[in-house]
């Protein structure tokens, strides 16, 4: 029974001890192929490395990748768009794998960013790639903020290594840091590279300092609570200010109430409403003019057709600056003869 | 007659300084008419001949047929999609993208159409996207230097 568990324990101590290294791979800056198998940590024996690209033979390993004085990777140059196997092999064990390269790829990052201030008044910053693609196959992406707000992204389109700032403020710093990476067209790549190393603008004429608040900023608070506070009085002492601005909402009820009475006016307002003079109203007359020959060719009779001659109902007042109502209404034709 | 030819000359010099770029277009057109027909077609278990996955650089145009006509057989023209891209892979443009062989190699050594294995749809289509985008990352850039020296 005893010797059964001990055979047991040593065939599992064993197997956990052969675990299945997983062999990771990347292609760096399309130069050279990088695998690791150091993932779940360092290995505890040192196993020999064999890789096979398309239909070549299998090669092992010329530049191991050390850690604890283990081999955790290997370096070797490769085509990402043939097939690449690798093989792991300790003793008798012999970890086979294939590897699917072609968007494995991860650029360097760009160097040399420089800034500009254009001759048009905006900020141009420029930089360098060192990867062997060519420029139209690598794509790339800036970040910038201002003044250390949040970042803010933007992608730049393959073979363009350039970007614009329009008109950027005087009292403004302006950061910005680019990544890259293989475009679609030539097979693109999932991972960004690192974010290069970053550039800064300011103005010489910047007073901006990485204080969060400024000197200025209490005051502005006090000023504008002091501003407040006067209003709220000028507010609650100028009735007809504060009926304009807050009007107030009628309260209908189903008594019928007199509708002055909706409004809690006080009684000084009210009675400033009234109306205190008469205005009478201005009669109004039309008349139709009568041509004189129409006039004397009739029988005598008058053949006029105003509407109305006189307005029995309004009495009228010689003061009364109304109107001026035509004693002698002209015909059209004698019009048009004094006009000629 | 002597302006003539120094035009049609003119001409010709600026033909060859365009080329570069316009191959790159075209090529960029192939796999931007590939990406819409992968997208159109639907889920298919078609099986096609396709060319391996490693091809050499002297078999990249034996390659390119085979992609062209194996589309054409299971796909035909009425398409879209399928004629544009029958089209550009038929294309001058293409072709000479495509030829990255040196004279004093021979073709010969490249296999047949039909006898390469047959692999899905979209195992069929990545292989030409790769085809494509391999030689349009490193054939113009090494053309370049080819020309230089």
């Amino acid at each position: 029974m005893s010797t059964r568990l001990l055979l047991l324990l040593y065939l599992t101590g064993h197997v956990f001890a052969q675990k299945s290294p997983d062999v990771d791979c990347l292609v760096v800056n399309l130069e050279y192929i990088s695998c690791t198998w150091n993932k779940t940590g360092t290995p505890e024996v040192n196993y020999t490395f064999y890789s096979k690209l398309g239909n070549d033979q299998w090669k092992i390993c010329n530049h191991y990748l050390t850690e604890n004085n283990m081999n955790i990777g290997c370096n070797q140059p490769g085509d990402r768009f043939k097939t690449f196997k690798t093989r792991l092999i300790y003793g008798n064990n012999n970890f086979e794998k294939s590897h699917e390269l072609k968007k494995q790829v991860k650029l360097n990052p760009p160097t040399n960013l420089t800034v500009l201030n254009g001759s048009d008044f905006n900020l141009w910053f420029y930089w360098n790639y060192t990867s062997p693609a060519p420029l139209h196959c690598v794509e790339s992406e800036v970040r910038f903020r201002t003044n250390n707000n949040n970042w803010d992204f933007s992608k730049v389109s393959a073979g363009i290594q350039k970007y614009c700032i329009n008109l950027p403020s005087s009292s403004s710093r302006y950061e910005l840091q680019v990544r890259n990476r293989v475009d679609d067209t030539c097979g693109e790549s999932i991972f960004w590279s690192d974010w290069s190393e970053p550039v800064v603008w300011a103005s010489n004429n910047s007073t901006y300092s990485d204080d969060s608040m400024s000197p200025w900023t209490p005051v502005m608070y006090v000023v504008g609570a002091i501003t407040l506070i006067l209003l709220a009085m000028i507010l609650l002492h100028h009735e007809r200010l504060r009926i304009i601005l807050v009007p107030v909402v009628p309260k209908p009820s189903p008594f019928l109430h007199n509708i002055e009475d909706w409004f809690q006016f006080s009684k000084g307002l009210k009675d400033n409403f009234k109306p205190n003079y008469n205005e009478r109203a201005c009669p109004v007359r039309e008349y139709n003019y009568v041509s004189q020959s129409d006039v004397v060719s009739s029988d005598g009779s008058t053949c006029s057709v105003t509407t109305d001659q006189t307005d029995c109902s309004i009495e009228q007042d010689p003061e009364d600056l109304s109107a001026p109502i035509p004693s002698n209404p002209v015909s059209s034709e004698e019009v048009q003869k004094a006009s000629v | 007659m002597k302006l003539i030819v120094f035009c049609l000359f003119t001409v010709y010099c600026c033909s060859l300084v365009k080329a570069s770029p316009l191959e790159r277009k075209k090529l960029q057109e192939v796999l931007r008419e590939l990406k819409m027909l992968k997208r159109d077609l639907p889920n298919t278990e078609l099986m096609m001949n396709t060319p391996p996955k490693d091809i050499e650089d002297c078999c990249c145009l034996t390659a390119l047929t085979c992609f062209r006509e194996t589309l054409l057989e299971h796909f035909g023209i009425s398409g879209k999609y399928q004629k544009k891209l029958y089209k550009s892979l038929n294309h001058t443009l293409t072709i000479n993208g495509l030829n990255f062989c040196n004279t004093e190699t021979s073709t010969n050594n490249c296999s047949t159409c039909h006898s390469h294995p047959k692999e899905k749809a979209s195992e069929f289509f990545n292989r030409l996207e790769s085809l494509v985008q391999r030689v349009r990352l490193f054939q113009i850039y090494f053309r370049k230097l080819y020309i230089k020296y």
